[in-house]
C-alpha cells in the first residue's frame, strides 16, 4: 500500500484519497453537461485527449452544487477500468499517512455514509476521511446484462 | 517484424494464417460437397483447397509441427490426384478431408494453447490414402535434375516443368540457401527481402522454407531454399540472397522430363500466388486502430485551424493565402482518412466464410436439410463494425435453419423442394451503408404464435412483429433447443444493429413462404459525417445519415394536441414528460415536433423560429426544434463507455477543436425512447 495521498476540500470537511489512484488533478471550468445522467455527474471534461465523467463530491454527500471557482478540481481517478474525475471545491495537499493511522470510523456514521467513508484518520488538528472510490461512483451497471 | 527473431512469433503469425486457409477450405469443400457427390467435377474448388493446404503445410513445416505437416500432405495427394482428373474428388472424399482439416484445426489449437501437437491419427491419414487408391494414383515419376529429392518433391508439376525447360533453354539453375538470423533481419534483410533481390536477378521456381537443426548460423532453426533460374554471376546471386557465392548449388537436367508430368496448371497458379503474396502485410488491428486515433487527433487540429482563421479574418487581417492552404490541408486529411479507412476493411465475403460450415452442423444436429447461398459481391466492411456484426448475422442464419426451416417431410407436404434455402446476400447502398439481408424459404413467421408468447395482442406491422420478436428472452419454440433456444434471441440482434451499430433492423415475411431479416449497416463508425447545431445554448452534432431533412419551423405555427401534461387527468409521470403533441405538416403527412430543448431539460430561446431535424424510426418520422444549425463537418465520435454518462439519446462525444467534448446525439433513439414510454411498454 502507498501512503501517499490527496487531501480533497468539500464544503468544510477534508476528506483524503490513495494517491495510487489518482491519475491528475485538474483546475475545472465547467463540463459538457450530459441530460438524463444522474444529477450527480457534473458532466464530461477532456482531459489530455480522453473524456472523462465527472462527479461531483458535493452533490454526493448531500450538498448543494455550486459554480466553479479558481480552487476547483477535478481529482481524476482510475477505479479497476474506469477513470473517473471527482469535483471537489480544493485539492493541494499531498501527505504521508500511514495505513495505521486509519482507524474504522464510528459504526454510525459508516451506516449513514453508506460505506463511503471507508476510514478516518487524525492528522494534527485535522480528522480525515478517507473515500471509497467505488462506493462514491457507484458500481458499473451495463445496459440489459 | 524487426527485433525479436524467435520461432514463438512465428507460431502467432502461423496460427493466424493456418486459421485462414483452414477456413477457406473448409467452405470450399463443403460448396463442393453436392457435385462430389453427383460425381461432378469442382476443378475451382480443387485447386483453391489444394493451394489452402499447400500453405498450410508449409507454414506448419515452417515453424516444425510435423503431425499437421503429415496431414496435410496426405490430404494434398489426394487433391492433386483430384486435380489431374479434371477437378473430380472420388466418391466419399468429402468427410475425410473435412476430417482432416478438424485434425488440423486441433492441432493449431493446442498450438495456440501452447499444447504439444498429437501425430496425426493413422485411421485418419489410412483414409486419406485409401482415397488415392480410388482415385487411381498415377505416382510420380523419378526426378528429372539433380535437384534433392527433399526439394524435388516440393515442386509442383509446372514448377518442375519450369526448372527443366530452363535448365534446356541453356539457363543455369541453383539452390540458394537463405538463414534467417536476428542480425539480418535487424538490418532489413528478411525472406521478403531476400525473395524481392533475388527477383530481381534471377527467375525464382520455389521458395521452399526448410526446418533445420539449430545452429549458430541458423538460430531459428529455419531455413530458405531458393531454387532459381538466372544468368546472373554466382557473385551477384550469393549477395542477393545474404550468402557466399561457394554455398550455391547447381543444379544439372539428369534425364529428359517427361512431357505428361506437367499436365497439372496447379504449379502456375501457385506460382502467382506465391509472387501475389509477397503483396500483402499482415496487420495487427491495433497498429491500424493507432493509425486512426493520430490521425483524429489530427482532425481536431485542423478544426482548431478553421477556428483561428475565422477569428483571424473577423479581426480584419488578410487570410485568403492562410485559408487556401487550411483548406488545402483539410482535403489531404479527408484522402489520409479515406486511405486509412481503406486499410481497415475486410471482406464480407472472408467474414462469412464460416458460415456454410455453421449451417451445415446445424443442419446436421436438425435434421433438415438445408442449401446456403451467399451473394456478399466485393463489399467490405469496417474490421470493427464487421467483428461486431458477425455475432448478429450468424444468429439470424442459426434462426433461419433452426425455427424458420420446416423438415423435409413438411416441405414435402406443403409442395416446396425438400432442400430449404438460406441466403444471405448484401451490397453497398450508398458509400457509407451496407444493406445485408438474410433470408430463407421456410415457414415464415407465425405473428399469432409470436402474440400469444409475448402474452400481446396480434401486431398488425411488420416492424410491430420485430418490436415483439426483439423482447428480451423471447422464443417461439416451446423447447430449448441445442442449437438457438439459449435464451439469446432477436433482442441481440437487435441491439448490436441497432443500438450498437446504429444501423437499422427491418422484417418481411410471408407466411409459408419465407422470411427476409435486412440490416442496413454504416461501413465504419469511428468517423462521421455531422450536422453541428445549437440548442439550449449548448451545442451537439448529430450524424448526417441519420437525419433526413432540415428545415425552418415556426413553432407559434405548429399544430397543437391536446397536452397531456396539464390535463386534469394527467398521472403525475405523465406532468413531467415533454410536450409532444405538437405537429407540422410534411408532404401530407402529420409529423410530430419535439423541442429538443425541454427533452433534454435545457433553457429554451426566446424566439419561436427554429430549425427543425427530421429523422426516422421505425419508419415514422420525428421533427426536433433546435435553435440554430452551425454547420457540416467530420467528426471523431469516441463512444461514451461509463455506465455513469450512458444514457438515451447519447451515442459519444467529438471534439469540435474548442478542447471540449460536444455530445454526439442518436435522435432517433431519443424519439424512441418517448414512443415506448408513451405506449407504457417499459424499455
Amino acid at each position: 500500500m502507498n501512503d501517499l495521498h490527496v487531501l480533497c476540500r468539500v464544503a468544510e470537511s477534508n476528506y483524503v484519497v490513495s494517491a495510487a489512484d489518482v491519475l491528475q488533478m485538474e483546475s475545472f471550468a465547467g463540463a459538457t453537461k450530459v441530460p438524463g445522467a444522474a444529477s450527480e455527474v457534473a458532466g464530461l471534461v477532456q482531459i489530455r485527449g480522453r473524456v472523462v465523467p465527472v462527479v461531483d463530491l458535493r452533490v454526493i454527500f448531500g450538498l448543494p452544487a455550486i459554480e466553479p471557482t479558481m480552487d476547483s478540481r477535478v481529482v481524476v481517478a482510475s477505479i479497476g477500468e474506469r477513470t473517473v474525475g471527482l469535483l471537489v471545491d480544493s485539492a493541494r495537499e499531498v501527505l504521508k499517512i500511514p495505513a495505521a493511522e486509519f482507524q474504522p470510523p464510528p459504526s454510525v456514521v459508516a451506516q449513514q455514509t453508506e460505506g463511503m467513508v471507508k476510514a478516518v484518520a487524525q492528522v494534527g488538528t485535522r480528522l480525515l476521511m478517507l473515500v471509497d472510490l467505488a462506493k462514491v461512483i457507484g458500481g458499473e451497471q451495463r445496459d440489459g446484462e | 517484424m524487426s527485433d525479436g527473431f524467435e520461432a514463438a512469433d512465428f507460431i502467432v503469425g502461423f496460427i493466424a494464417e493456418a486459421e485462414e486457409h483452414l477456413a477457406s477450405a473448409n467452405a470450399n469443400l463443403l460448396s463442393a460437397e453436392e457435385a462430389v457427390a453427383k460425381g461432378q467435377p469442382t476443378p475451382r474448388q480443387v485447386r483453391d483447397l489444394f493451394r489452402s493446404l499447400h500453405t498450410v503445410k508449409g507454414l506448419a513445416a515452417m515453424v516444425g509441427v510435423e503431425p499437421i505437416v503429415d496431414i496435410a500432405h496426405a490430404m494434398e495427394a489426394v487433391l492433386r490426384d483430384a486435380d489431374r482428373a479434371a477437378g473430380r474428388l472420388p466418391p466419399g472424399s468429402v468427410e475425410p478431408l473435412l476430417a482432416g482439416i478438424r485434425a488440423i484445426e486441433q492441432g493449431v489449437r493446442a498450438l495456440a494453447k501452447k499444447k504439444p501437437v498429437i501425430a496425426a491419427p493413422q485411421t485418419l491419414l489410412n483414409g486419406l490414402a485409401d482415397l488415392r487408391q480410388v482415385a487411381g494414383d498415377q505416382g510420380v515419376s523419378s526426378a528429372a535434375t539433380s535437384l534433392p529429392a527433399e526439394l524435388w518433391g516440393k515442386l509442383s508439376a509446372a514448377e518442375r516443368e519450369q526448372l527443366v525447360q530452363g535448365l534446356e533453354a541453356g539457363q543455369r539453375a541453383l539452390v540458394v540457401q537463405f538463414l534467417p538470423t536476428p542480425e539480418r533481419a535487424a538490418a532489413g534483410v528478411n525472406i521478403t527481402s531476400v525473395r524481392e533481390r533475388m527477383a530481381s536477378v534471377s527467375e525464382i521456381v520455389k521458395v521452399v522454407p526448410q526446418s533445420v537443426p539449430a545452429t549458430a548460423d541458423a538460430p531459428a532453426g529455419l531455413a530458405f531454399a531458393l531454387v532459381v533460374l538466372s544468368a546472373a554471376s554466382d557473385t551477384v546471386i550469393a549477395e542477393a540472397a545474404a550468402t557466399k557465392p561457394e554455398e550455391l548449388m547447381p543444379v544439372r537436367l539428369e534425364i529428359p522430363a517427361s512431357p505428361e508430368e506437367a499436365d497439372s496448371g496447379l504449379g502456375d497458379e501457385l506460382i502467382d500466388d506465391e509472387l501475389g503474396r509477397s503483396g500483402f502485410v499482415r496487420v495487427e488491428v491495433k497498429r491500424l486502430d493507432d493509425a486512426l486515433e493520430k490521425l483524429s487527433a489530427l482532425v481536431v487540429t485542423q478544426f482548431r485551424l478553421g477556428r483561428v482563421v475565422v477569428a483571424l479574418r473577423e479581426s480584419g487581417a488578410d487570410v485568403r493565402a492562410l485559408a487556401q492552404v487550411v483548406g488545402e490541408n483539410g482535403r489531404q486529411l479527408r484522402d489520409l482518412r479515406a486511405a486509412i479507412m481503406r486499410a481497415r476493411m475486410v471482406s464480407v465475403a472472408e467474414l462469412l466464410e464460416r458460415v456454410p460450415l455453421i449451417v451445415r452442423g446445424l443442419s446436421r444436429v436438425t435434421g433438415k436439410a438445408a442449401r446456403l447461398e451467399v451473394a456478399t459481391g466485393h463489399a467490405e466492411l469496417d474490421k470493427a463494425v464487421a467483428e461486431r456484426i458477425f455475432p448478429a448475422i450468424v444468429h439470424l442464419v442459426r434462426n433461419a435453419v433452426d425455427h424458420a426451416l420446416e423438415t423435409p417431410e413438411e416441405r414435402r407436404a406443403a409442395g416446396k423442394p425438400e432442400v430449404g434455402l438460406v441466403s444471405v446476400a448484401c451490397f453497398e447502398r450508398s458509400n457509407n451503408q451496407l444493406e445485408l439481408t438474410v433470408s430463407d424459404d421456410g415457414r415464415g413467421v407465425d405473428a399469432a404464435a409470436v402474440a400469444a408468447r409475448a402474452g400481446a395482442p396480434v401486431p398488425a406491422t411488420p416492424e410491430a412483429l420485430l418490436d415483439l420478436l426483439a423482447r428480451p428472452g423471447l422464443s417461439t419454440k416451446t423447447e430449448v433447443t441445442k442449437t438457438s433456444g439459449r435464451g439469446v434471441g432477436m433482442d441481440v440482434v437487435r441491439r448490436i444493429a441497432v443500438d450498437e451499430l446504429r444501423g437499422e433492423l427491418s422484417l418481411a415475411t410471408t407466411p409459408g413462404q419465407g422470411t427476409t431479416f435486412t440490416l442496413h449497416i454504416p461501413l465504419s463508425i469511428t468517423i462521421v459525417d455531422a450536422f453541428s447545431f445549437v440548442c439550449g445554448g449548448e451545442t451537439f452534432v448529430v450524424p448526417v445519415s441519420t437525419v433526413e431533412e432540415i428545415r425552418e419551423i415556426d413553432l407559434t405555427k405548429t399544430v397543437r394536441g391536446p397536452d397531456r401534461r396539464k390535463s386534469s387527468r394527467a398521472e403525475p409521470d405523465r406532468r413531467r414528460a415533454p410536450r409532444a403533441s405538437d405537429m407540422i405538416e410534411r408532404r401530407g403527412q402529420a409529423v410530430p415536433v419535439l423541442a429538443l430543448d425541454d427533452l433534454l431539460g435545457l433553457p429554451a430561446p426566446d424566439t419561436s423560429l427554429r430549425k427543425a431535424i427530421i429523422v426516422r424510426r421505425n419508419g415514422e418520422p420525428f421533427a426536433f426544434a433546435v435553435d440554430r444549425m452551425l454547420g457540416q463537418q467530420e467528426v471523431v465520435v469516441r463512444p461514451l463507455e461509463d455506465a455513469l454518462v450512458r444514457v438515451t439519446g447519447v451515442s459519444g462525444t467529438t471534439d469540435l477543436g474548442d478542447g471540449r467534448p460536444t455530445l454526439v446525439l442518436d435522435l432517433a433513439a431519443l424519439g424512441d425512447s418517448l414512443f415506448v414510454a408513451s405506449r407504457g411498454v417499459p424499455s
